[in-house]
């Protein structure tokens, strides 16, 4: 059922950088996070790509990135689906 | 003398209606049609004379709109519009806190506001654009998740609706 979705996060979540990932619905609903990323913050994750999107409406869904000293966030919709992934960038 | 007397007979000649030899021929059309007003050229000068203050009045009231115009409207080229040094910016805000303090105003604090300024922009807007190693990353995830979210479907497993009394 699930396992898919499961194993998605699981291989982003393990990739070398990474420290969390989260998957939400088209509504900003948590569909799974792993790491260290918070299934609070799925809403915002949907609706910051909502916001950015509507910059361009026509152009394909952008890539958000938001970034500081340490870390960096990375936000996209596909289709129903908005994923975000949290990258270690302090190493 | 006598065309003087003739002309002074001339006048009364008409009027008195005897036919001589001095009697005009054809009528004189602007002495008999008296509807015609015959306007001496004194006239003329009094009637623009009358027109005359009509007139300043007129230009008189588009010089006071004028005028009220130029003092409504701020022309900022005209202004005082050479550009503050730093210093001068330094030496404007000490000033103004100053005043503030003296005031007793407390100035809110903006804390709640999530944008801040930044005092660098040109180094932060030259930064690097999202490297393509980033955009295959969350590209790829969420391929993947949206194939992963269509195999996500009701499994059956057990009967719904289970008898209570068996």
């Amino acid at each position: 059922m699930e396992k898919n979705l499961e194993k998605t996060l699981d291989d982003i979540n393990n990739t070398e950088g990474i420290i969390g990932c989260i998957l939400a619905d088209h509504a900003g609903l948590c569909l799974g996070a792993k790491g260290n990323a918070s299934t609070d913050s799925a809403g915002i994750i949907a609706a910051i790509a909502d916001q950015v999107t509507k910059l361009e409406p026509k152009s394909p869904p952008p890539v958000i990135s938001l970034q500081n000293d340490s870390r960096k966030c990375l936000i996209q919709r596909q289709g129903a689906v908005v994923g975000a992934i949290y990258k270690d960038i302090s190493m | 003398m006598g065309c003087c007397y003739s002309f002074c007979k001339e006048d009364s000649g008409p009027q008195s209606g005897e036919v001589n030899e001095r009697t005009h021929l054809l009528v004189d059309p602007v002495s008999n049609n008296t509807n015609i007003p015959r306007v001496h050229s004194d006239d003329y000068v009094n009637q623009y004379a009358s027109s005359a203050p009509k007139k300043t009045d007129e230009q008189s009231a588009l010089n006071r709109i004028l005028h009220e115009t130029a003092a409504n409207v701020i022309d900022v080229g005209a202004l005082d519009s050479h550009n503050l040094e730093q210093h001068e910016y330094m030496d404007r805000s000490r000033a103004y806190s100053k005043r503030i303090e003296a005031g007793g105003i407390k100035v809110p604090d903006s804390t709640s506001c999530l944008l801040k300024d930044v005092p660098a922009p040109e180094k932060i807007l030259a930064t690097e654009p999202l490297s393509a190693g980033d955009h295959e990353l969350i590209t790829k995830m969420l391929n993947k998740a949206v194939t992963a979210l269509e195999d996500v479907n009701v499994e059956h497993k057990e009967d719904l609706v289970v008898p209570f009394l068996s």
